[in-house]
């Protein structure tokens, strides 16, 4: 008898375990990056920051909203910052996976190939490293960007360089490439205002790797500086090459770049006293506690530093569970997608944001982050002073755009 | 102004030498064999990968481990000849285009599977700037275009003084002529192919070393070398040099003078109307 008694109550707490577990729902994650090619440089950090945070809350237990907890499982894809395979790798994600929230991308071209049709599914995209001003500038309903858009750091930057007393600067960048134009039209509009003139403009692809004739053609105009517009390996192509054609003269960038990334190019001598004018992104000195023990936590889990802009994909993932929780439920993305509207910084952000109104995000879905100036000093890029930036004029004018 | 054409000038010859590298390989095969070996830059690519390794898990520095990845090379170019071109050498010549291609497609994916899809960059300690006269002269580029020369040099001397250069001249001249006066055209077609695969890979080393490698620059290189030897004329030596040359720096005058957006274009335009005075390229034969 007491055999079976034993037995029954083995079996009913086995039952009730299964009752527990059952009760624990699966919120199902969709990445899309650039995992590899150009962009990876940027998306890969992005989905290992993804897969972090969501880690991170599975190990506290999930995200619980109602009655019920959500167990967080991510699946990326690689859109090789291609448009078309972004498009088909979303589509997937969405038609085959059955993903409702899409998080990650890094790069323009991809991100605003997807925005385009977002709006017609029942899903929510959270945008995180892709500059390009028009991505928010619609006002798409479910579609939510961390990172601020180019020309809102390029205008701090072009009072920034007209402040340090450059008259004369020479621009080499990816100038075929929308975002990188914005953030130019904003630093020369400011720069201007300080008395500065841009004597030349080159251009640069972005599989481009000798820009020695454009930086020839530069030294040839004696600027006072240099501003060097691109993705980050090109970029340190321009930085080395202008060293390797005796170029002394400032050089100021708008890159993103770790130390690591920068450093498979150019060396540490080659680099130091280059300026990174971006959003504050990840450095130590520039950001509050969050920053390290994400630094810390990534370094130990992947065995490298996370690059500079990988958190606004981290910061995604707090952003949906907040909004989660505030919805009480994942099931309906339209309610979590109202939620996004309201959510305030979550206290998890590793990045320094500005709310626009006590919330995140601006009437268009977007965030702003302060800018910053960054230098390379002795192999590391270090945080030197805040560029005075205002998110809540930006953001009207943003809101004009779509009129 | 005068320093500024001698500096696109300078910057021009050192991927200029590179170019004639890669078109030296592509020239002895098509010159003796006749085959358009279109993996040629993939190979390449192959080298530069090899190089890095070689460097990075050795410790042996630049030059060592190139030519280390040269011996590579000049293995991978024996497999090519023996397993792909050899089994096709007396059909049609429609089969070896299309194996060239076949190939190009299954070294670039090996490539892509061995070494993955990032960008590698060959790093050297040669970091010196010298100031001629007003153009900087970069201590990598300087030593890319010596190698350049030297290996150009070595491949001249081994074509025209050597008694296996002299089988290589016969079988390009005259193959059944070639066959009766005794020479293995066995022989001959494995020593041209390693020794194309082996300046591939050195083409390849420098490339990484000056700029990166990185899936699809393969054949970027593939497109230019063919270019040089079309510029140059067809299974010509000297015409391969020459035709680097001229194509490295009209794309640095081009970019530096007109615009990087149509450096390809003008480079391109410079050799159609090569051609059209010269059909049969700059130092080619009638």
């Amino acid at each position: 008898m007491n055999k079976l008694a034993r037995s029954i109550a083995a079996v009913s707490a086995a039952l009730a375990c299964l009752g527990a577990a059952a009760a624990d729902k699966e919120l199902l994650i969709g990445v899309n990056d650039s995992l590899t090619g150009p962009g990876a440089v940027y998306g890969l950090p992005q989905a290992n920051a993804v897969q972090m945070a969501a880690d991170e809350i599975n190990a506290a237990g999930g995200i619980k909203a109602g009655g019920d907890v959500y167990k967080l499982r991510v699946i990326a894809n690689d859109d090789k910052a291609n448009p078309t395979e972004a498009t088909n790798s979303v589509r997937k994600l969405i038609d085959r996976d059955g993903v409702k929230y899409l998080l990650g991308f890094c790069c323009s071209g991809p991100t605003s190939a997807v925005a385009s049709f977002i709006e017609r599914e029942n899903a929510l995209m959270l945008v995180g490293n892709a500059a390009e001003r028009a991505i928010t500038a619609k006002g798409t309903p479910n579609l939510f960007r961390t990172r601020p858009p180019a020309d809102f750091t390029g205008a701090a930057a072009g009072a920034f360089v007209g402040k340090r007393g450059a008259k004369n600067i020479a621009v080499i960048g990816s100038l075929d490439v929308g975002f990188y134009t914005q953030y130019l039209e904003a630093f020369e509009r400011e720069f201007a205002k300080a008395g500065g003139k841009i004597v030349a403009k080159e251009t640069f692809g972005l599989k481009d790797r000798d820009m020695t004739p454009q930086l020839t053609k530069v030294r040839a105009l004696n600027p006072d500086a240099l501003l060097v517009l691109g993705y980050v390996e090109p970029s340190a192509f321009v930085y080395r090459q202008a060293t390797e054609l005796g170029m002394t003269i400032p050089r100021y960038g708008f890159t993103s770049g770790s130390e690591e990334q920068f450093l498979r190019v150019a060396t540490s001598e080659q680099m130091e006293g280059v300026w990174d004018l971006r959003p504050t992104e990840l450095t130590v000195e520039a950001l509050a506690d969050n920053a390290k023990t994400y630094v810390a936590n990534y370094t130990k889990r992947f065995g490298t530093p996370p690059s500079p802009s990988s958190p606004y994909a981290y910061d995604q993932v707090y952003v949906l569970k907040q909004a989660v929780e505030r919805a009480g439920s994942a099931e309906d993305p339209k309610k979590v997608t109202a939620e996004v509207r309201k959510v305030t910084v979550p206290k998890e952000a590793v990045m320094k944001y500005l709310p626009v109104g006590g919330t995140m995000f601006d009437v268009n879905g977007q965030a702003y982050t302060s800018n910053g100036a960054f230098q390379w000093q002795k192999g590391k890029w270090v945080y030197v002073s805040d560029l005075p930036s205002d998110p809540a004029l930006y953001s009207e004018f943003l809101r004009g755009l779509r009129k | 102004m005068i320093i500024e054409i001698l500096q696109q000038m300078l910057n021009g010859l050192a991927i200029g030498s590179v170019y004639t590298v890669i078109a030296l390989g592509l020239t002895v095969v098509f010159g003796i064999l006749g085959i358009a070996h279109f993996a040629h830059g993939s190979v390449a690519m192959s080298g530069g990968y090899l190089t890095f390794l070689f460097g990075e898990r050795l410790a042996i520095g630049f030059f060592p481990a190139m030519a280390l990845a040269m011996l590579v090379g000049a293995v991978i170019g024996l497999l090519i000849e023996r397993l792909a071109y050899r089994p096709v050498r007396d059909a049609p010549h429609i089969n070896a285009f299309i194996i060239a291609l076949g190939l190009t497609m299954m070294v670039e994916g090996i490539n892509l599977l061995a070494f993955g899809a990032d960008q590698v960059v060959i790093q050297t300690p040669y970091r010196g700037v010298f100031n001629v006269g007003g153009v900087a002269v970069a201590e990598l580029r300087l030593l890319v275009i010596l190698t350049a020369c030297t290996l150009i040099g070595v491949v001249a001397l081994l074509i025209s003084r050597t008694k296996t250069g002299k089988s290589i001249r016969a079988v390009a001249q005259n193959r059944p002529a070639a066959v009766l006066m005794g020479i293995n055209v066995n022989r001959v077609s494995a020593i041209v192919f390693s020794v194309s695969s082996a300046l591939g890979a050195a083409a390849g080393a420098l490339v990484g070393a000056l700029l990166a490698i990185a899936p699809g620059v393969g054949e970027g290189l593939a497109v230019k070398g063919f270019a040089v030897l079309i510029l140059g004329g067809l299974g010509s030596i000297p015409g391969a040099i020459v035709g680097g040359l001229v194509l490295g720096v009209s794309e640095s005058l081009a970019a530096g003078f007109i615009s990087s957006a149509y450096k390809d274009v003008i480079a391109f335009m410079v050799m159609i109307v090569v051609l059209l005075f010269r059909p049969e390229g700059l130092l080619g034969k009638r």
